[in-house]
């Protein structure tokens, strides 16, 4: 009996032994945990990288597109059945969108994200240890936050102002005066604590420069904003920028280069604030080139590594062999008739930045094209459509002409005609210097001088007070001075800087800020733009908004 | 003498037998009465081995040897009680005689069958849950690598859906997508290692699958047990007999059907009488079948499996060697797999301490398709008038299509293999105590290993770095994402771990007084288990194509400008700690009223630190109604049991380690002074808050044997209600960078009903009949969806990204919809130019829908009922075994067939012969609408096989089975794409996606050997 209680008590013994142990918790050591990171300056310097990497996101993507396509500047037609994509492309170009369109819900989206990581950088940095670097770093992070809101208000007008990082609060729409207003005292009380150092270690940054550039696009808007306009504030903010003798304005020889995938903060004199595209990173690119190249040119122009190998006089379209590597863009953007209208100067260098007519190699020898008479004119009748036909490379002017045939009046057709339809911009140089991918290295710019100058010029002639001993015809000759051979003008009117702002600006994503101020927005262009409703100078509230935030009213004029 | 009891895991001796074994320690029986001795057969005169022969009233007990033979003291006047798994026990009478021939009867309605629970065995006359065993000779036969399909049809509410991958396990879902996160796979129990590796087991070494499935039968292993729990029991050897068994086949495989594309004739008419016609550029005179010249004619497969087993007086022992090799229907596919496996019991202290040594260890080499599903894309896609090869033997390729690559050429400059090993040890003590108490203390060890390799060859140069796409499978968030090749070849290389180890110790007590019967367990598990222990690398710039992903070091990335080294993703490393008690009674009175309860408590390290911990607790009853005395004097009825269970389950699975927690990620490079700067973010924020999912079950369940156990089968009717759902949640992006978080909130409703019917038709000492039935219903449902945020209204997902279908969706999860609910277009015919009309909202037609606002609800995937149905036939020494299964009214969209009705590009990209009345001028035919939206209800005779046995053919030999068994050999269907079994799991189930690996109709040859 004393054996049996014995091995008994042993083995419960053994069981609570076994049984005693109920922590759960992991000790982490494979990831960074809040006890050990941001700690350093460093750290904390690594942990505001977020901010810039959404900033960089979609800005060049879906927020580009909504700032361009939305205008004469720029549209994507449809191939045949490709490019469709749910009508999105066309909706914006004709001023149809819904709530639906999924390139606006992108856009709400890349600009809330953009906001909820500047909120959660900002809530990480009030545990940063207090001083002026901290100041600083505060300063920067609600700059770039004012800038998403500047965004969001220019684009969909009355927006939630959610600046809690976690907060589970919903709130409704602030209307557009309210979040103009946040936006700017928001840059006001940063502007002390901006760095003023226009260098390598500011680019890409916020300065205080940026937070003026901002301030003078706002006041130079407040009237369409906010029904208030406040032209000599946006002076006084130009004025800022200008007498900090810190920018001037590119010269004719190194216009183009300032654009191309080289550039950088030491390649150049205007770039205010840039996004510095890096075509090996992952989160955020620029691929213009994919949009706005011709097909026919990846070859030429070096597209995504494309080389012509062994072929000496390569016609385009040969299938392969010698090291040829013919990574053909996709090519659906244009621009209309109606905008290249303004490139009207022979001697302007602006005019290098488009792709028209006829297309030729570096050595000026003419672009040919092999393909068969069926695949020049997928409506060919004769009665050789499979016989070949080496043509050579004419870029045609975008005309609302509908080809018999096609499907609908907003379809160029499946053929060659249809991809040559077009003339293509091509200021940011397609990527030579990367040959494995279609991602650019082009850092592209948000603020450049010249718009502070043009802006400027603006404001006093739409009645700002001049300052500093400039004329608006001053302004706008000092940009033209760098950009063409031909005399200065002489005299300028409000057309006359709006002329100036589409050859300045062009593929900037400023063109429908531009529209709806000079209340050319409503007009007609392009592959059928005929819409004129007013109330879609803001976007509707998208589908994604409602989904996530029930308090939010849809803008006036929607249907919801 | 020396008691010689069969003592293992799988079966529960009587309680009287234990009684008598307890009373007997440390004490020596007197010898009586005579040596008798005796051969059991069954009633088709086969030796049964492993009978327990007692004598009556007397703690005195053998068994019967393999031949069948037995040996025992007994008086006259004395009877013998002859019990076994699967027979009706049996008293015989000792009388003068010395030699007993005893025939005994199966017990067709197998109520004594030993179920498999957690943390022990009981029968299933006593069970009070839902559980369903299927036995090593039950399962599915074919040329099978994967346990998941040896079940296919077998089991009420187990929906199994397979490809003729052999490198991809079948999706398994039991009683309906309880969660929409998880993979939502069952538990796998393997000799009561919880969570082991189902690899880790060669199919001829499975002796029974037991699978629970309500949660009174579950909820012991509550923490993972919502999608069901699978037992596994694997061979052990018996004491006394030493078996020597040889298991092999040899199969053949052949593709069971192809896409119905047209051929170089029938496109080049169908482009004629379009007024089109290929250009030169296109049309190379050839003829090729694309999906033929990726696929094997004919693919091979083998399996051998020697297993050795017995016993002595104190230890049994049983080892087995598999030997798998598989070619894939696909050419580069292949599996090959070996598994060893050894277990070994030793008794100690008069047999009241066992110890059980387990160890088994698989591995595999996998040769997978490389870009598989962009090779099946492709070769769907190439017109049949281009040439797999150029005149000068080189691959024909024509990039003036975009997106347009040779898919044998894809194949044959690249490689992608995987190489996996499991490793799976346990080491069990158990110690028989005084007062019918046991303990057990289970150790058991699982690693695990994959080793994965992928080389691109210099060919890729060539391909345009700008265009090509991937082909993912579809669910939430998937989309389309460009490949880099780097240049002069690419190679990956991955090595990683994961390691399990598992504590278990747990008290048994059973007892009974007079008609009162406990089992009462009280428990600890403790699982400590990290994953993503290894590394990843790649590199690019090779020398020389020949050198594959073996060797690194010799690439040169440094000289492609651009190239980035892909080191894998922050989080693969993950470490959880998991802590459970529980406890379970049994009480029966006389075998008629049954009652169960449990509870478990489980934490995880996973949760918020508020809510690590939760309580699983489950209860069930039955009610034997055929023990009544009023059911004494009719004969019909031979067994009728009510059951009816409650209880909870939780779950935890797809969420990470530390999802919990606030942590900071690498969030890409920014530009930081001059040069591209790490930065660092919190990609998640801490929840506190973050708990169990919990799934409710209620079951209530009759199981009855009528007309003399001839009619046997069960019914089980259960609701099943999972909350608490983990899922990442829509939110602002301005609230929580990204748009989404990972909470509780949500739940999701299944309904269903189970039946299964026997019946044994024919038995005589000739032939045998009997037939098998089940049938599942089940009803799907999201009930709600709430973030901690505002509703999550509902996500649109599933973005095949046909061409012109950016942003088209085919699914939609929402509230009072089932997972996987298609919302799309709605086909509305033609309009008299030959355009497709699709209906708007408002109920009119346009040629030109809205993405989203022209969508309309247009079915389920999941399938109502689920059936299968086995017959066993045996002449003499013929056994015949046919096995129908039928899935009903699920629906399949095929967006296969939509991307290849692309009329208007039929002149670079091929078309199906069901596009053909579709004009080229009509760019939306194709677009993805209710028109490919079809019917997935099938029947397929799954399996036949056909076997005879050779009885003691040379003295040493004691039986040769030799059969022949055909796969899927016809499936009765409306289905327009390449078999209506499409994956059934997931996020996205019922799509088929360009990716569908071809089916296969496979036919083996086998032999069995038992020496």
């Amino acid at each position: 009996m004393k054996k049996i209680f014995s091995s008994i008590v042993s083995v419960l013994g053994l069981a609570v032994a076994l049984t005693s142990c109920h922590k759960t918790d992991v000790k982490v050591n494979t990831e960074l945990t809040p006890d050990i990171f941001p700690q350093t300056p460093a750290q904390y310097q690594a942990a505001s990288g977020a901010v810039y990497i959404a900033f960089r996101s979609d800005y060049a993507g879906a927020y580009f597109f909504s700032q361009s396509h939305t205008t004469d500047e720029n549209l994507l037609a449809v191939f045949n059945s490709d490019w469709i994509d749910g009508n999105r492309y066309s909706e914006l170009h004709r001023h149809t969108w819904t709530k639906d369109n999924s390139g606006i819900n992108g856009v709400w989206y890349y600009l809330t994200n953009l906001i909820g990581v500047t909120n959660q950088t900002i809530s990480i940095f009030n545990s940063a240890p207090a001083g002026s670097a901290k100041n600083t770093s505060m300063a920067e992070l609600k700059t770039m936050r004012a800038f998403a809101y500047y965004m969001m208000m220019d684009s969909f007008g009355n927006v939630p102002l959610d600046t809690l990082y976690g907060n589970k609060e919903l709130q409704p729409n602030a209307p557009r005066a309210q979040v103009f207003n946040f936006v700017e005292s928001e840059l006001k009380a940063a502007l002390p604590y901006l760095k003023t150092d226009v260098n390598t270690a500011t680019y890409g940054l916020p300065t205080k420069y940026l937070a003026y550039s901002l301030l003078a696009k706002m006041y130079l808007n407040a009237a369409v904003y906010t029904g208030s306009p406040r032209y000599s504030d946006c002076i006084a903010a130009c004025d800022q920028i200008i007498s900090s003798g810190k920018y001037s304005v590119e010269p004719m020889a190194s216009y183009l280069q300032m654009f191309y995938p080289t550039n950088g903060p030491t390649t150049q004199k205007e770039f205010i604030f840039a996004i510095p595209y890096d075509a090996s990173t992952n989160g955020g690119n620029l691929i213009f080139a994919r949009y706005n190249l011709n097909r026919n040119l990846g070859i030429r122009y070096q597209y995504s590594g494309s080389t012509a190998g062994g072929f000496t006089n390569p016609v385009i379209n040969q299938d392969s062999g010698n090291g040829l590597v013919n990574n053909r863009p996709s090519g659906p953007s244009m621009t209309t008739k109606e905008y290249y209208a303004y490139f009207n100067d022979p001697n302007d260098i602006r005019n290098k930045q488009w792709l028209t007519g006829q297309q030729y190699w570096q050595d000026g020898t003419p672009i040919m094209v092999s393909t068969t008479n069926q695949g020049y004119d997928q409506f060919y009748k004769g009665s050789a459509p499979d016989a070949k036909l080496v043509y050579p490379l004419v870029l045609s002017e975008l005309t609302f002409r509908p080809r018999a045939g096609t499907n609908s009046d907003y379809d160029l057709g499946r053929d060659e005609i249809a991809w040559n339809t077009g003339y293509r911009n091509n200021k940011f140089l397609p990527d030579y210097t990367n040959p494995i991918n279609r991602n650019q290295n082009n850092d592209f710019p948000v603020f450049r001088y010249s718009d502070i100058l043009l802006m400027k010029a603006e404001a006093i002639a739409r009645g700002g007070a001049a300052t500093l001993g400039s004329t608006a015809l001053s302004l706008v000759n000092q940009v033209r001075a760098n950009r063409t051979t031909s005399a200065a003008l002489t005299s300028l009117d409000l057309e006359g800087i709006y002329g100036e702002r589409v050859r300045e600006m062009a593929y900037e994503g400023w063109h429908r800020n531009d529209m709806i101020r000079f209340g050319k927005y409503e007009g007609t262009w392009g592959l059928g733009k005929t819409n004129a409703d007013t109330y879609r100078r803001i976007f509707p509230i998208p589908t994604s908004g409602f989904q996530t935030n029930t308090k939010l009213v849809q803008n006036p004029g929607y249907a919801n | 003498m020396r008691l010689n009891l069969r003592i293992y895991e799988g079966r529960l001796l009587p309680f009287w037998l234990l009684f008598a074994l307890f009373f007997a320690f440390g004490q020596s029986f007197a010898q009586t009465g005579r040596r008798i001795t005796g051969k059991v057969t069954d009633t088709k005169g086969q030796p049964i081995p492993s009978v327990t022969i007692t004598v009556k009233g007397v703690a005195r007990a053998t068994q019967t040897d393999v031949e069948g033979k037995f040996g025992i003291n007994a008086a006259s006047g004395e009877t013998l009680t002859l019990t076994s798994i699967g027979y009706t026990t049996k008293d015989v009478a000792v009388t003068g005689e010395t030699v007993y021939n005893i025939e005994l009867a199966e017990s067709s309605n197998s109520l004594k069958d030993v179920v498999v629970v957690g943390y022990g065995t009981t029968t299933r006359k006593t069970i009070s849950s839902a559980i369903t065993q299927v036995k090593q000779e039950d399962l599915n036969r074919g040329a099978i690598a994967d346990v998941g399909q040896l079940l296919q049809g077998k089991v009420p509410g187990l929906n199994i859906t397979a490809s003729g991958d052999p490198n991809k396990p079948a999706a398994v879902i039991l009683r309906g997508a309880s969660t929409v996160n998880s993979p939502g796979a069952p538990y796998y129990v393997i000799d009561g290692i919880p969570g082991a590796d189902i690899a880790a087991v060669a199919p001829n070494d499975i002796v029974t699958i037991d699978v629970l499935k309500d949660a009174a039968a579950t909820a012991i292993y509550g923490n993972r047990a919502s999608a069901g729990v699978i037992m596994v029991t694997t061979k052990r050897g018996k004491k006394g007999s030493a078996l020597v068994t040889y298991n092999g086949y040899g199969g053949i495989e052949k593709v069971s059907n192809q896409l119905d594309l047209m051929n170089a004739d029938e496109i080049r008419a169908f482009l004629a009488k379009n007024n089109s016609a290929f250009t030169a550029n296109n049309d190379f005179g050839a003829n090729t079948d694309w999906m033929k010249a990726i696929e094997r004619s004919t693919a091979y497969s083998q399996n051998h499996n020697i297993s050795l087993s017995g016993g002595s007086e104190h230890g049994t022992y049983s080892a087995s060697i598999n030997y798998f090799n598989k070619q894939g229907i696909l050419k580069g596919s292949s599996l090959e797999r070996v598994i060893g496996r050894l277990s070994v019991d030793q008794y100690a202290l008069n047999d009241k301490l066992k110890f059980s040594l387990n160890l088994s260890n698989s591995t595999s080499n996998s040769n997978n398709v490389p870009l598989q599903n962009i090779v099946l894309l492709q070769a769907a896609k190439h017109l049949p008038v281009n040439p797999i090869y150029n005149a000068n033997g080189t691959y024909f390729e024509n990039f003036n299509t975009p997106g347009y690559y040779n898919p044998v050429s894809l194949s044959n400059n690249a490689q992608d293999n995987t190489k996996y090993n499991v490793l799976l040890g346990s080491f069990v003590t158990e110690v028989k105590l005084p007062f019918g108490l046991t303990y057990n203390v289970n150790l058991s060890y699982q690693k695990t290993n994959s080793q994965h390799g992928e080389f691109y060859s210099s060919y890729y140069n060539q391909y345009p770095s700008a265009g090509f796409y991937n082909n993912p499978d579809p669910g939430i968030g998937v989309s389309h994402t460009l490949i880099n090749f780097g240049q002069n070849g690419s190679a990956f290389r991955s090595n990683y771990s994961n390691t399990t180890k598992t504590l278990e110790t747990f008290l048994t007590w059973n007892k009974k007084f007079g008609d009162h019967s406990l089992n009462a367990v009280l428990g600890y598990s403790y699982q400590d288990n990290v994953y993503g222990d290894g590394i990843q690398v790649s590199s690019t710039n090779f020398p020389a194509d020949n050198i594959g992903y073996n060797n690194l070091a010799l690439g040169n990335p440094y000289g492609v400008p651009g190239y980035r080294i892909n080191v894998g993703n922050d989080l693969t490393y993950g470490k959880i700690l998991m802590i459970s008690d529980f406890f379970r009674l049994n009480y029966n009175y006389k075998d008629k009223y049954l009652v169960q309860g449990s509870i478990r408590r489980d934490g995880s390290s996973v949760f918020g630190t508020n809510n690590r911990w939760g309580y699983f607790p489950a209860g069930s009853v039955a009610w034997r109604i055929s023990q009544e005395d009023f059911m004494k004097d009719q004969s019909f009825v031979n067994e009728l049991k009510l059951r009816a269970s409650y209880g909870v389950t939780g779950n935890s699975f797809g969420i990470g380690a530390y999802t919990a927690q606030l942590l900071y990620g690498i969030n890409g490079t920014y530009y930081n002074n001059g040069i591209q700067a790490g930065a660092y973010s919190p990609f998640q924020g801490q929840n506190p808050d973050l708990k169990w999912e919990r799934t409710a079950t209620t079951n209530v369940g009759v199981d009855f044997a009528i007309l003399n156990n001839k009619v046997t089968g069960s019914v089980d009717v259960y609701n099943k209600n999972t909350t608490d759902m983990l899922f990442g949640y829509r939110v602002s992006a301005a609230l929580i960078p990204g748009g989404f978080i990972n909470a509780n909130g949500g739940s999701i409703n299944n309904k269903g009903v189970e039946l299964s019917l026997t019946v044994n038709a024919v038995s005589t000492k000739d032939f045998n009949w009997s037939s098998t039935v089940n049938a599942a219903y089940n009803k799907n449902k999201v009930t709600s969806l709430k973030s901690p945020y505002a509703n999550g209204d509902s996500i649109q997902y599933t973005s095949p990204e046909g061409p012109g279908q950016s942003g088209a969706t085919l699914q939609i999860l929402k509230v009072g919809y089932p997972l996987g609910q298609f919302f799309t277009f709605k086909y509305a015919g033609k309009d008299a130019n030959g355009n497709s009309l699709f209906f708007k909202r408002d109920g009119s037609t346009t040629t030109q829908p809205i993405q989203g606002n022209d969508y309309f609800y247009a079915g389920s995937p999941q399938p109502k009922v689920l059936m299968g149905w086995s017959n066993s036939f045996r002449y003499k020494n013929f056994d015949l075994n046919i096995f129908l299964r039928g899935t009903f009214g699920s629906k399949i969209f095929n967006a296969t067939r939509a991307d290849l009705s692309n009329t208007s590009s039929a002149s670079v990209n091929n078309i199906l012969r069901s596009a053909s009345d579709d004009r080229t001028t009509d760019i939306r035919n194709y677009f993805y609408s209710d028109r490919y939206l079809e019917s997935g209800s099938y029947v397929r005779l799954d399996n036949t096989t056909l076997g005879y046995n050779f009885k003691q053919p040379i003295k040493s030999i004691s039986n040769i089975r030799v059969y022949l068994t055909g796969n899927n050999l016809f499936v009765i269907t409306g289905y327009k794409g390449i078999d209506p079994e499409i994956n059934q799991g997931g996020q996205s189930p019922g799509v088929d996606y360009n990716n569908f690996y071809p089916k296969t109709r496979t036919f083996l040859l086998g032999v069995n050997v038992s020496l």
